[in-house]
C-alpha cells in the first residue's frame, strides 16, 4: 500500500513462480554444468577419447546457449518480476543487501566473460588455457551462487538479525550453510542430467554410453546426498515454520510431498537410463528432466510457503506491512492500521473513508492493498472458488475476517484496519458470491467442519477441537454458540443448532470414546440437563 | 482526495554507505552499460545496413557477418554491464523506480520476453549468418526491432519516473500495467536522442572493426573504414536536429539549466556539443586522409568522453526533474563496514581477472586473431 499493487487478474504470484521457477533450474545447471564442463574436458584428454571432446564442444555451445542467454535474463527477470509484485520487500532487501548483490555482480561479469572465452576458445587456445577459463568459469559461478544463497535463506530465516540488523549475522543465518550443501547436491545431479539430453542423440552409441555413465555417475550419488542435506536443512528451520508442509498447510504439504516423491522418481529414472545407456532417447532424457524441474521446483515452493505469511520471516508481511513497529516504517504495521485504518494510512488508495454507498468499491481497495500479494478474486486461490466451495453465508464471510491469522498454521496475516474497513472488505468479498449458500441446514458433521473449522483444526485426535470439547454432546454443543468465548482470538461464527449437534456427533465419532460420552441423546444420559434451548 | 504525487516512503533500512558512493557506482556502470548497449545496436544497424543498403555487393554479406558474428557477445555485455546500475538505481532512486515499474507494468514485464528472443534470434544471425544469409538478414532486422523496443519500454519507464505528479491519474485508470507513458512530450525525442547516438557508435564499430583488419586486408578494411566513419558522420550530423528537439521539449526550467542556470550542466553541455562537433571534423579529416588510427583511437576516445557528459546530463536532468521530492540528505546512512571494502576488493580484483583473461585469450595483441 506504499506501493501500488500490480493488479494482475489471474494472480501476479503465477509470474514469479513461472520466472524463478524456470531460473533456478538453469541457473543451478550454470554452476554443476561448469564443473562438469571442466572435468569432462579433462578426462577427455588425458584418455585421448576424442569423441568425447567433440561432443563436449556441441554440449559447451548447448551450455553457453542456455545458461548465458536464458540463464541470465531469466535471473534479471526475477529481480524486475519481485519488484513488481513486493517492491517493500525488495527495496528492504536491496538496502540490507546490496554490497551482497554487488559483489554477486562482480563474480556474474566474470562468469559471463569466462563461458563466451572458454566457448570460443574451443578451437584457439591450448588445452591449459581452455581449461583455466573453465576453472574460472566454475569458481565465479559457484560464488555468485555462494552469495546469493545468503539473501535467499535469510528471508525464510533471518535469526537474529532481527534484533541486531547487520550484515553478516543476516547473511550467515540460520540455514545457509545447509541451504548450499543441498543447492551444490542440485547443481551436480543437474550438471548429470543436462548431459543426457545431448548425449541422447549422439549417433555413436558407444559414445552415448560412455556419457550416459559418466554424467549418471553426476546425478546419481548427488540425488543419494540430497535427502541428508535437505534434512539437516529442515532440521535447521524453526519447527513451527516447517510444521505448515506436514499438514495444517495444503499447498505447503503437497509440494513437500511432490518434492520428495519426485526426487525419487528421478533417481529411478536417472538408474533406468545407466542399466541401457546405449538405447538412451531423446525423449527419455527430457522426460528425466522435467521429473527432476518438478521435483526441484516442488522444494522451492515448500521453502517459500513455509516462510508465510511472511516475505521476510518475522520482519515483513507478504502484504507488505511490518511485524513490528520501528522507526521508519511509514506507519505500515498491523498496529497502526489498526489504528488509523488502512484508508488513511495507504498511500495508493483511492478511498479515504467509507460510506453505505461505497462500502464494496472500498472493500475492492481494501482487498487490493491487503489480500491481492497471495489471493485473486476469482481465479490463483480464488476468493471466489473458496468461499463458495465452503458455503460461506455473508455473515460468515465477515466472522472468518477475525481470524486470518489462526488459519493453515498462520500462514496468513490478520486482518489490519478499522472495523468499518473490514465490513467494508467483507462486503466486497460476499459481492463475489454467485450462489446463494444456505449453510444452516447442512447437517453432515464432517461437512460442517471441513466448510467452517478445518482452516484452523486439523482432523486429528489430539487437535484442540478434539481434546478440548466437553465430554457431553449437549454441553459440547451449546460451548459452540459462542466461539469467543472459548478462545478469545477465534472468529465469532455463528452456526445454527443444527450444524452445532452434527459437528458435535461427528467429531465424537473421531475421539476415543474416554474423551466423550457415547452419542446417545443427551436427556438419556444421567447427570445431564434436560433437553432444552437451542 | 488524491495526494497529486504520490511518493512512497523510503524502507527502514538505512543506505549501507554514503549517497555520493552509491550516485558514482550508479554513473559509471550506467556508462559502461550506455557504451556496450550502444555498440550492439549501432552494430545491428550497421549489419542490416551492409546487408540491405550496401551497393557494393563484394562486400555487402562480409561487413554483415563480421559484424553480426559480434553482436551476441556485444549484447551479453550489454545486459552484464546492465544489471549493475539497474541494482545501483534501485538503492537510491527506489521509491521512484519502483511505482514507475508497476504503473507500465506489462510493458516491463514483456521485456524479458522479448530481450530473450532478440537474443536467440543475434544468436541464430551469428551462427547461421554464412550459410544462410538472407535468413539470417531477417531474423537480425527482428531482433533489432525488439530491441528497440525494449528501449523504448525504457525510456517510457525513465521519463514516468520522473514525474510523481502524473502517476495517480495514470494507476487509477488503469491499475492492472496496461501503461506507457506516450503523453510524455520529451519521449520520443529523448528516445531517439539514444538511438541516434547507437547509430553513430555502430559506425565506430565499424572503424575499429577496420584496425582490426588494417594490416592483413587493406582493400576490406578501407572499406569498412568508408562506410563507418560515414555513418558516424552523418548520425552524428542528425543528432543535432534530434538534440535540439529533446532540448526545446523540456519544460523551460529545466532546459534553461543546460544553459547557465547549472554551471556543470552547462559547462557539459557546451563540451558535449563542442566534442560532438570535433569528431565530425576529425572523421571527416581522417577519411580524407585514409588515417585509421585518428579514426579509431581520435574519434572514438572523443565520443567516450561524449557519452560520459551525456550520462552525467542525463543525471542533473533527473535530479531536477525530482528536485521537489528527492533530496539526498533525507537518507539515513550507515554504513556497513564489514562488506564494503570487500566488494572494492573484489570489484578491482575482478577487473584485474577480466583484464587477464582478455589478454590470454589474445585480445590486446594483433597478431592473434581477435573474433569473439
Amino acid at each position: 500500500m506504499n506501493y501500488p499493487i500490480w493488479d494482475v487478474a489471474f494472480g501476479a504470484g503465477l509470474l514469479i513462480a513461472l520466472v524463478a521457477g524456470l531460473h533456478v533450474f538453469v541457473s543451478h545447471f550454470a554452476v554443476g554444468g561448469g564443473l562438469f564442463l571442466v572435468l569432462t574436458e579433462r578426462k577427455a584428454r588425458r584418455t585421448n577419447d576424442t569423441a568425447l571432446l567433440n561432443w563436449l564442444k556441441s554440449h559447451t555451445k548447448f551450455f553457453v546457449l542456455l545458461t548465458v542467454v536464458f540463464g541470465a535474463v531469466s535471473g534479471v527477470g526475477i529481480w524486475f518480476t519481485i519488484g513488481l509484485i513486493s517492491p517493500t520487500a525488495t527495496s528492504d532487501l536491496i538496502h540490507i543487501f546490496v554490497w551482497g548483490w554487488a559483489i554477486e555482480w562482480v563474480f556474474f561479469f566474470i562468469e559471463i566473460t569466462a563461458a563466451l572465452l572458454y566457448l570460443y576458445g574451443w578451437d584457439k587456445l591450448d588445452p591449459k588455457l581452455h581449461e583455466w577459463y573453465g576453472w574460472i568459469y566454475f569458481i565465479a559461478a559457484y560464488a555468485s551462487l555462494v552469495v546469493i544463497n545468503g539473501i535467499i535463506t535469510f528471508m525464510l530465516t533471518p535469526g537474529s538479525w532481527i534484533d541486531v540488523h547487520k550484515f553478516w549475522i543476516g547473511f550467515f543465518n540460520p540455514t545457509y550453510i545447509p541451504s548450499t550443501f543441498f543447492r551444490t547436491a542440485i547443481c551436480i545431479a543437474l550438471a548429470g542430467i543436462y548431459a543426457l539430453i545431448t548425449a541422447s542423440v549422439q549417433k555413436d552409441l558407444d559414445l552415448k554410453a560412455r556419457i550416459v555413465r559418466w554424467g549418471a555417475l553426476w546425478t546419481v550419488p548427488a540425488l543419494i546426498t540430497l535427502p541428508l542435506f535437505g534434512w539437516w536443512y529442515i532440521r535447521k528451520i524453526p519447527a513451527v515454520l516447517f510444521a505448515s508442509a506436514r499438514g495444517p498447510m495444503p499447498t505447503a504439504t503437497h509440494y513437500a510431498f511432490l518434492a520428495w516423491s519426485l526426487l525419487v522418481v528421478t533417481f529411478v529414472l536417472t538408474l533406468w537410463a545407466l542399466l541401457r545407456p546405449r538405447h538412451l532417447h531423446l525423449a527419455f532424457a527430457l522426460v528425466i528432466a522435467l521429473v527432476a524441474l518438478g521435483a526441484m521446483d516442488s522444494f522451492e515452493f515448500v521453502r517459500e510457503d513455509v516462510r508465510k505469511p511472511f516475505v521476510i520471516e518475522n520482519y515483513l508481511y507478504d502484504n507488505s506491512l511490518y511485524a513490528a513497529s520501528m522507526p521508519g516504517d511509514g506507519g505500515f504495521t498491523i498496529d497502526n492500521l489498526n489504528t488509523v485504518g488502512v484508508l488513511n494510512a495507504a498511500t495508493w488508495v483511492q478511498h479515504r473513508a467509507v460510506t453505505p454507498d461505497n462500502q464494496v468499491a472500498v472493500g475492492r481497495e481494501v482487498f487490493r492493498v491487503e489480500c491481492q500479494a497471495c489471493h485473486t478474486a476469482d481465479h490463483y486461490r480464488g476468493i471466489h472458488q473458496l468461499i463458495e466451495q465452503r458455503q460461506w453465508d455473508p455473515a460468515t464471510v465477515h466472522a472468518m475476517l477475525s481470524g486470518l491469522s489462526l488459519m493453515h498454521n498462520g500462514i496468513m496475516p490478520p486482518f489490519a484496519g478499522t472495523d468499518a474497513e473490514r465490513d467494508a472488505l467483507a462486503a466486497y468479498v460476499n459481492s463475489l458470491q454467485t450462489i446463494t449458500p444456505n449453510p444452516a441446514t447442512f447437517t453432515d458433521g464432517k461437512l460442517v467442519f471441513e466448510n467452517n473449522c478445518s482452516m484452523c483444526h486439523q482432523d486429528r485426535p489430539d487437535d484442540m477441537l478434539f481434546t478440548g470439547l466437553d465430554p457431553n454432546p449437549k454441553v459440547a454443543a451449546d460451548s459452540l454458540k459462542d466461539l469467543t468465548s472459548l478462545f478469545p482470538l477465534m472468529p465469532d461464527l455463528k452456526l445454527s443448532e443444527a450444524q452445532r449437534t452434527s459437528l458435535v456427533r461427528w467429531i465424537n465419532t473421531q475421539r476415543p470414546a474416554s474423551q466423550h460420552a457415547a452419542n446417545q441423546p443427551a436427556a438419556n444420559r444421567p447427570g445431564t440437563a434436560p433437553e432444552g434451548g437451542n | 482526495m488524491i495526494n497529486p504525487s504520490m511518493v512512497p516512503t523510503l524502507d527502514p533500512n538505512p543506505l549501507p554507505a554514503p549517497y555520493w558512493v552509491f550516485k558514482l557506482l550508479l554513473l559509471v556502470t550506467f556508462f559502461l552499460h550506455m557504451l556496450a548497449m550502444n555498440f550492439m545496436m549501432g552494430g545491428a544497424f550497421m549489419a542490416l545496413a551492409a546487408r540491405f543498403g550496401s551497393k557494393s555487393s563484394q562486400y555487402r554479406n562480409r561487413i554483415f557477418i563480421d559484424v553480426a558474428k559480434k553482436i551476441p557477445t556485444l549484447l551479453a555485455a550489454t545486459i552484464t554491464l546492465g544489471i549493475a546500475p539497474l541494482l545501483f538505481v534501485q538503492v537510491v532512486y527506489g521509491q521512484y523506480f519502483y511505482t514507475s515499474t508497476i504503473l507500465i507494468a506489462w510493458p516491463w514485464f514483456f521485456v524479458l520476453i522479448l530481450l530473450i528472443a532478440a537474443y536467440y534470434g543475434f544468436y541464430f544471425a551469428a551462427y547461421k549468418g554464412k550459410r544462410r544469409p538472407g535468413a539470417a538478414g531477417f531474423v537480425l532486422l527482428a531482433s533489432l526491432a525488439l530491441v528497440l523496443f525494449i528501449g523504448f519500454i525504457y525510456s517510457n519507464n525513465v521519463t514516468l519516473m520522473q514525474v510523481p505528479s502524473h502517476w495517480a491519474a495514470k494507476y487509477f485508470a488503469n491499475p492492472s500495467g496496461w501503461n506507457l507513458n506516450l503523453s510524455e512530450p520529451t519521449l520520443i525525442p529523448r528516445y531517439l536522442h539514444f538511438v541516434t547516438a547507437a547509430i553513430a557508435v555502430g559506425g565506430i564499430l565499424l572503424v575499429l572493426l577496420a584496425l582490426a583488419r588494417w594490416k592483413h586486408d587493406r582493400e576490406y578494411a578501407r572499406h569498412l573504414f568508408r562506410f563507418g566513419g560515414k555513418a558516424f558522420m552523418y548520425a552524428t550530423m542528425a543528432q543535432f536536429l534530434v538534440g535540439m528537439w529533446f532540448l526545446v521539449s523540456l519544460p523551460r526550467d529545466l532546459r534553461m539549466l543546460f544553459m547557465g542556470d547549472n554551471t556543470l550542466a552547462t559547462v557539459l553541455f557546451s563540451a558535449g556539443l563542442l566534442g560532438t562537433v570535433a569528431a565530425i571534423f576529425l572523421m571527416s579529416d581522417a577519411l580524407r586522409k585514409d588515417s585509421i588510427r585518428v579514426a579509431a583511437y581520435g574519434v572514438t576516445g572523443l565520443t567516450a568522453f561524449i557519452i560520459l557528459t551525456m550520462v552525467i546530463m542525463r543525471d542533473i536532468l533527473r535530479d531536477a526533474y525530482l528536485e521537489p521530492y528527492f533530496h539526498p540528505h533525507q537518507f539515513p546512512v550507515h554504513t556497513q563496514w564489514s562488506i564494503f571494502p570487500l566488494f572494492l576488493l573484489l570489484f578491482l580484483g575482478g577487473v584485474v581477472l577480466w583484464l587477464v583473461m582478455l589478454k590470454r585469450y589474445g585480445l590486446f595483441t594483433s597478431t592473434k586473431p581477435t573474433e569473439l
